[in-house]
């Protein structure tokens, strides 16, 4: 058995997990954005300094690129060793070399200013692109999928490379006359596993192991504009969330059919 | 063995055409080719008498028919996930606690008093267990979720387990399972260790024990 491992500036881990719950960050009098609230500890000269800081404004001409939710997130500047942590969710590093990731914007914890921050079209998400490391936080470990795959909307992270994802509906159960029934009365349920997200191209699609969800970040609103997905509309209110969609036909539109 | 373990929260399955499985509704959280998700309204498996038996047992627990092919990730509410295999044996498991299992095993639920009388139904109240609790019979695997980490004790005759009731998962084999007290007197004035009833196992098989004492 070994006893608790103690460290000391020198003896923690550059840009690498201290255990599976920490990650430490090391900053040459350079800068790092992290999540409000994630940093634990810091060893060293480091300054926290919210967004809308004015010496910070070429750095985020580069790389922060969500005005909305700017808030939420403030730039580490410094030398030293910074340790991050989220609730205990497991924490990973994520090295990425000109390419393009997209996360749920609660389990993005840090990045560094060589990757540029963009909200995706997707919203509640963000998209990472460029050369650089970001450090994410999963309830469980992230397990790597490769498309073509389905995934419950609950348990996806994030993916890299592929084509954003689309809608699967999936309630063959819910036609027919049985199935009719089964909508009316409620008899019987529904196996919660109506609904996914569809993943098809060539990339690589990030899964948590289970379907708890991390506090939801809002992404920032972006314009209303004609065009703009979510645009104008607070977030959370995308057309019929939660509500089973119902296939045309279907015999539980009799209640529509007859007026009631 | 249609189940891998892809970490401790998560196992894959493997889905062919004509094989069916069932798991907890909502568990499902990716899949690859064509598969379905069906609920059933039965509970399980059986017709319609064993479907009163288990709603009258308060052991239907929401299940969904998996059916076609291609692989299945499941993983439920962040619980750590443990693959028991079953030779021909009967796994005796709280119905909450079935994450998924193949559908060529034989699903029953048992009266804990048909194990120990009275005091059969005196343990299955402290286990929380309840008075009845579900069987598992024949050749598959079964995905059973804990609350933190399992671990599998032996049983031999030589050597019964004693396991306390909250840290009970789920046991196979051909095992006779007893409540033992070790009430004192301090227990009644309020000054007891917190370990008064254990549960015993003796007999031949296999019992789970999850390293919290966190229900469900």
């Amino acid at each position: 058995m070994t006893g608790p491992v103690i460290f000391d500036p020198h003896s923690l881990p550059a840009d690498d997990n201290v255990n599976k719950y920490t990650f430490c960050v090391e900053l040459k009098s350079s800068q790092w954005f992290l999540q409000k609230g994630k940093m634990i500890a810091y060893y060293g000269r480091i300054e926290f300094n919210g967004i809308g800081h004015g010496r910070l404004d070429r750095l985020l001409r580069t790389s922060f690129h969500s005005p909305l939710h700017a808030s939420d997130w403030v730039v580490a500047d410094g030398s030293g060793k910074m340790l991050l942590a989220d609730r205990a969710f497991d924490v990973n590093s994520y090295d990425l070399e000109d390419g393009n990731l997209t996360i749920r914007a609660g389990n993005l914890l840090a990045y560094q200013p060589t990757l540029a921050l963009k909200q995706s079209i997707v919203p509640g998400f963000l998209t990472l692109i460029g050369t650089g490391k970001f450090v994410a936080a999963s309830n469980g470990p992230v397990v790597f999928m490769e498309p073509p795959i389905r995934v419950d909307p609950q348990a996806l992270v994030g993916w890299a490379d592929c084509p954003s994802p689309c809608h699967h509906y999936d309630h063959g159960y819910m036609t027919g006359v049985l199935g009719g029934i089964r909508s009316l009365t409620g008899l019987g349920g529904t196996s919660g596993e109506e609904h996914q997200f569809e993943f098809v191209g060539a990339g690589t699609v990030l899964l948590q192991s289970t379907e708890a969800l991390m506090a939801e970040q809002t992404t920032g609103q972006v314009p209303a504009e004609p065009g703009v997905p979510g645009g104008g509309a607070p977030a959370g209110a995308g057309g019929a969330a939660g509500s089973v969609p119902r296939l045309p036909g279907q015999l539980g539109d009799l209640q529509r059919r007859f007026g009631l | 063995m249609p189940f891998r373990e892809i970490n401790s929260k998560m196992v894959e399955a493997t889905v062919a055409p004509g094989q069916k499985m069932f798991s907890q509704r909502g568990a499902m959280l990716a899949y690859k080719g064509e598969v379905s998700f069906t609920p059933n309204m039965q509970g399980g498996q059986g017709g319609l008498m064993s479907m009163i038996g288990r709603r009258v047992a308060n052991e239907a627990t929401p299940l969904m028919t998996v059916e076609g092919s291609g692989t299945v990730m499941f993983g439920h509410g962040g619980h750590h996930i443990q693959v028991i295999n079953l030779a021909g044996d009967t796994l005796y498991v709280e119905a909450d606690r079935l994450l998924a299992f193949d559908g060529t095993l034989q699903q029953g639920t048992m009266f804990m008093g048909s194990q120990g009388g009275v005091m059969g139904m005196v343990r299955g109240q402290v286990t929380g267990q309840g008075l009845f609790t579900t069987t598992l019979k024949g050749h598959g695997a079964v995905a059973v979720m804990a609350h933190g980490g399992v671990i599998e004790l032996p049983i031999t005759p030589q050597r019964p387990v004693h396991v306390d009731p909250q840290a009970y998962v789920a046991h196979h084999g051909d095992v006779r399972n007893k409540l033992s007290t070790a009430l004192g007197w301090r227990d009644m004035v309020g000054r007891g260790s917190g370990e008064a009833f254990q549960l015993e196992l003796s007999g031949n098989g296999a019992v789970y024990v999850q390293a919290s004492e966190e229900k469900l």
